[in-house]
């Protein structure tokens, strides 16, 4: 039986076993396995509820790195489009409602901040 | 002059298609050069696949709702206007409130949808999980029935070789079901048959269209206790008797009848004059590697409108939408095509409510079936609720 065993072994499998014999002689193995157990755990004890609020977190930041990513390409492009604003230019650019809706939404967020401080 | 794409359609193929052209075009986009307009019917997006979910109870719908336009880059301009004219010659699009979009590029991406009236009394008594109307009262369909037969139907195209949306869907939900009438604790006084016409794409007498799963299906089907039988296409159903009646001349009682019903084109492209599918279906004859349609120089598509034999489904689109950004890119700055399409489709497969199957397949290589995983559940399900919104905004 040992015999027919050793004959089917492809180079590849005598490869993986004289890697994993290296792993048992150097006790490393007890490790890998301990960390096969540990993953395998987490998967047993992670459930619907909270893979959907870890998505749900993941998402925000999605999001939030969406808006920032947009915003910032805009406000660069415009920059190098224009010449530094005057003080009056300045005043200028907040007449814009798009502007002003992001003003709004900036003191807001500092609002927002400042409440859960 | 400035070049201008428009694209058509606001759901996941429109979305994705938009946001993967100004990324691709952003150093055209900053010289002024290219102009990107997408526009819909509606100015919310639904991620259509979340209504399944709905209809076991397991979502509420909401989650699968977003503003369009939060979605989008910036850089690209959106209208909520719905289209109703096209004109491949004169290169525009008209819409209802009588607005003309002119088009250097045109991407027409306005999907499917279902059409249950062209199976008599379909409408009437039967239910589907397609759409969030259909799945909230299919939802309480479910909640409430204590005993009886729910029967499983599938319809095809009429047109060869086109498959209905998310071909998976039918397998996916009566195991879904099988699971949640488990957990209801009513699973043994309530028999779930499965269905399947004769005539599915390429597969005769199966349960699925791909072989290698359609092979596969009737022992997991039996280890479920879910009866299964192919060769029956529905054609009409008895409203008032509540009887599934199948083009091969068989009939089946049932207390609810989960269908996926016809599916066609949207109105705007059946009525385009570009289609030559059956029936009115509208598919969009498309060049399977460019995703050109065929004959139009400048006019792409992708998702469910096309008549390629891959499935409708947002698994298909992740693949498809950079092939025709990239084409447009390349068509634009060197006149030429640089990407084709292989047929990739990946997916995770939801085999009941908590096991996941991963699969993917192209033109050349069917689907493989695997054992479905707890892990690959929770992979599908992320993707569902979260992952989706960055993927539909280009960022994966």
């Amino acid at each position: 039986m040992s015999e027919k065993v050793e004959v089917l072994k492809t180079k590849e499998m005598q490869e993986l076993e004289a890697k994993m014999t290296m792993l048992i002689q150097t006790g490393r193995i007890d490790n890998l396995i301990d960390l096969m157990a540990v993953i395998s755990d987490n998967i047993e004890m992670t459930t619907q509820p909270m893979v959907e609020k870890m998505i749900h977190t993941v998402d925000n930041l999605a999001t939030a790195g969406f808006i920032t990513e947009n915003a910032v390409r805009y406000a660069k492009r415009e920059t190098a489009k224009n010449e530094v604003p005057s003080l009056f230019g300045i005043l200028k650019l907040m007449k814009d409602e798009e502007t002003r809706k992001g003003l709004a939404f900036m003191l807001n967020l500092t609002k927002g901040i400042g409440k859960q401080l | 002059m400035k070049k201008k794409i428009l694209i058509v359609g606001g759901g996941t193929a429109g979305t994705m298609t938009a946001n993967n052209l100004a990324k691709k075009l952003m150093p055209e986009i900053d010289r002024d050069e290219v102009e990107i307009m997408l526009i819909s019917d509606s100015k919310y997006h639904y991620y259509k696949p979340g209504a399944m979910y709905v209809a076991f109870g397991k979502s509420e719908g909401y989650e699968f709702v977003r503003d369009q336009r939060a979605l989008l880059m910036s850089e690209i301009n959106f209208e909520v206007e719905e289209a109703t004219e096209i004109s491949t010659n004169g290169n525009f699009v008209k819409t209802k409130k009588g607005k003309k979009f002119d088009y250097d590029f045109l991407v027409l991406a306005t999907g499917c949808e279902v059409a249950p009236d062209r199976i008599p009394g379909l409408s009437e008594a039967g239910d589907w999980f397609y759409t969030y109307e259909g799945a909230t009262k299919l939802a309480k369909k479910f909640h409430d029935i204590k005993k009886g037969r729910i029967l499983v139907t599938v319809n095809f195209p009429k047109t060869p070789n086109i498959p209905h949306q998310c071909g998976i869907a039918p397998v996916e939900t009566t195991m879904m079901l099988h699971d949640f009438l488990t957990e209801r604790g009513v699973r043994d006084d309530i028999e779930i048959v499965y269905t399947y016409p004769t005539v599915a794409q390429s597969v005769t007498n199966g349960l699925f269209m791909q072989a290698p799963t359609s092979n596969v299906l009737p022992s997991i089907f039996d280890s479920l206790g879910v009866k299964h039988q192919t060769g029956f296409t529905l054609s009409s159903v008895d409203a008032k008797k509540k009887i599934a009646i199948s083009a091969e001349g068989e009939e089946i009682e049932f207390d609810i009848l989960m269908s996926t019903p016809p599916f066609i084109a949207t109105k705007f492209i059946r009525e385009s004059g570009i289609s030559q599918a059956l029936d009115d279906e509208g598919w969009l004859p498309t060049d399977k590697q460019t995703l050109k349609v065929k004959g139009l120089k400048n006019v792409y598509t992708l998702g469910d409108t096309v008549d390629l034999p891959v499935s409708k489904a947002g698994g298909t689109v992740h693949n498809q939408t950079d092939v025709v950004a990239d084409n447009i890119a390349s068509e634009l700055r060197h006149g030429y095509t640089s990407e084709s399409y292989d047929g990739l489709v990946i997916a995770i497969a939801q085999m009941g409510l908590s096991c996941g199957m991963p699969l993917w397949y192209n033109y050349d290589k069917d689907v493989a079936p695997t054992p479905c995983s707890k892990l690959g559940s929770f992979v599908r399900k992320g993707f569902n609720k979260g992952i989706y919104w960055a993927a539909a905004r280009g960022m994966v």
